[in-house]
């Protein structure tokens, strides 16, 4: 008798088993499921904001002068990576976006890009809040609009800077740019013109921006500015994907040019367009872009003398 | 007997499993199919936000602006011989601003695409073939250099820009 009831406590019948294994399939699946639908929806939600962000950049390709500053914030840190890629005619801009969940950065494969967008960061920005502005490059006829994207915690405190450049600055109001009185600044990152103790040195006459031991080329203040507020792989990569749209625009400049001479409208500056696309065509580095410029600067001069046919 | 209703059992929750399974598989492809359906939605959106930016945008934009060609600078003014040079380059220029068409017609004419051929004596001028579902418009300034008595002049006509989307 007590062999017997033993022996039916410790049996499980078949239906038990049969149902345990099955629950516990049917739950793993249910688990497994629900874990690819919350990455998905973190895939989904990261290119939205990607999206939004490109979209949001529209208006600030506009004017003629510096824009005010946009604020983006989001309600969760969140990471906006810059890739950038030239090849291709006009090359890409690409945006990434990791936001934090539950103490972890998700991670992120889908890349929102656009051909018409020229972003000035490094390679990524970490925060809530994101400032950001834009100025209008001309080289010599308006190339794009040139967006500066930088995070509220970083601050970059202005030394000795020059009189345009320190009018402009203020003017843009952008809460995390400071001119001269930076005491006491969290995660201060130092720009100065006239002195060496920083980690960011700008040589206005010799248009150079010193950086982390790299030296990056300049031409205008759109492009200093690019070169303060990015990293090196960024500018050089920015910088290339702008030279093949000089090049596509001046294609078309040259086209015009030909296209009005028909109509007796004539501006003769056919073969210096056709010099600078072939110089924008072969800059591979910033350290070329001072010879692209006084190619640009030619041009300027001999299409402002031409009143009557201007070209733009 | 016994051996029976066992199996009996077995049957009943097999079959039970199987349903249990079929419905939340059921509604897993619901919420998938709602998913999914909102997600084209957002696309669409995105796509009718970015149509709106750009249409207020688009003319200010080095291919379309006048620059200072037709005098001192102009805002949402385009310039035409540009624009007809853009278009015989455009296979450059394929997904360049995200969106699916760009047309720019003349006020108050006709219906006359401008080509080559018949430039500047059109109405509309037309720059990617694509049929489009959804537009929004912007009016702006066209101007051209036109040609009189061999004299060269400035000529500007009211137009609308139409930037379309596939929504």
């Amino acid at each position: 008798m007590l062999k017997k009831n033993n022996k039916g406590f410790l049996q499980i019948s078949f239906a038990w088993l049969f149902a345990i294994i099955v629950g516990a399939i049917i739950l793993s699946l249910t688990i497994f499921a629900v874990t690819k639908i919350i990455g998905t929806q973190e895939t989904v939600i990261g290119a939205k904001t990607a999206k939004e962000i490109g979209i949001l950049l529209n208006p600030l390709e506009t004017g003629f002068e510096i824009g005010k500053t946009t604020q983006i914030t989001f309600p969760t840190d969140t990471r906006i990576y810059n890739k950038c890629d030239k090849e291709g005619i006009f090359g890409r801009q690409g945006i990434q976006i990791s936001q934090k969940s539950f103490d972890k950065w998700t991670a992120t494969d889908v890349e929102v890009s656009f051909a018409n967008k020229y972003i000035f960061s490094g390679n990524y920005s970490e925060g809530k809040t994101f400032y950001i502005f834009s100025k209008p490059l001309e080289f010599p006829f308006k190339v794009t609009d040139l967006i500066y994207l930088t995070s509220s915690q970083d601050n970059y405190c202005f030394i000795d800077a020059p009189n345009q450049i320190k009018e402009e600055l203020s003017a843009l109001d952008q809460k995390n740019i400071f001119l001269d009185e930076c005491e006491n600044l969290e995660n201060e990152i130092k720009v100065c013109f006239n002195s060496e103790d920083c980690e960011i040195q700008v040589n206005y006459g010799m248009k150079t921006v010193k950086k982390n031991e790299n030296i990056l080329h300049f031409e205008t203040d759109a492009l200093m500015y690019s070169a303060i507020f990015s990293d090196k792989r960024t500018y050089d990569c920015e910088l290339q994907r702008i030279m093949q749209r000089i090049e596509q625009l001046s294609q078309i400049y040259r086209d015009k040019e030909s296209f009005i001479s028909q109509r007796g409208c004539n501006s003769n500056l056919g073969n210096n367009l056709i010099q600078l696309s072939n110089s924008a065509k072969s800059l591979t580095s910033s350290t070329n872009i001072h010879s692209v410029w006084n190619i640009a600067e030619e041009i300027r001069e001999k299409n402002d003398v031409n009143s009557r046919c201007r070209l733009w | 007997m016994v051996n029976n209703k066992a199996q009996l059992k077995i049957q009943q929750m097999a079959f039970m499993l199987m349903a249990i399974t079929l419905f939340f598989v059921l509604v897993g492809m619901f919420v998938l199919v709602i998913s999914t359906s909102n997600l084209k939605q957002t696309a669409i959106e995105l796509q009718e936000k970015n149509a709106l930016s750009l249409v207020s945008k688009l003319a200010n934009s080095p291919e379309f602006s006048c620059g200072e060609a037709f005098g001192s600078q102009k805002i949402n003014c385009i310039d035409a011989d540009k624009l007809m040079m853009l278009k015989e380059n455009l296979a450059k220029y394929e997904n360049f601003w995200g969106i699916s068409n760009i047309e720019i017609i003349k006020e108050g004419s006709g219906t006359t695409i401008c080509n080559l051929v018949n430039y500047p004596n059109c109405d509309i001028i037309k720059l990617y073939p694509e049929e489009i579902s959804s537009e929004y418009s912007n009016f702006v300034a066209l101007c051209w250099k036109d040609s009189f008595d061999g004299r060269i002049y400035d000529k500007c006509e009211v137009a609308r820009l139409m930037v379309g989307y596939n929504g």
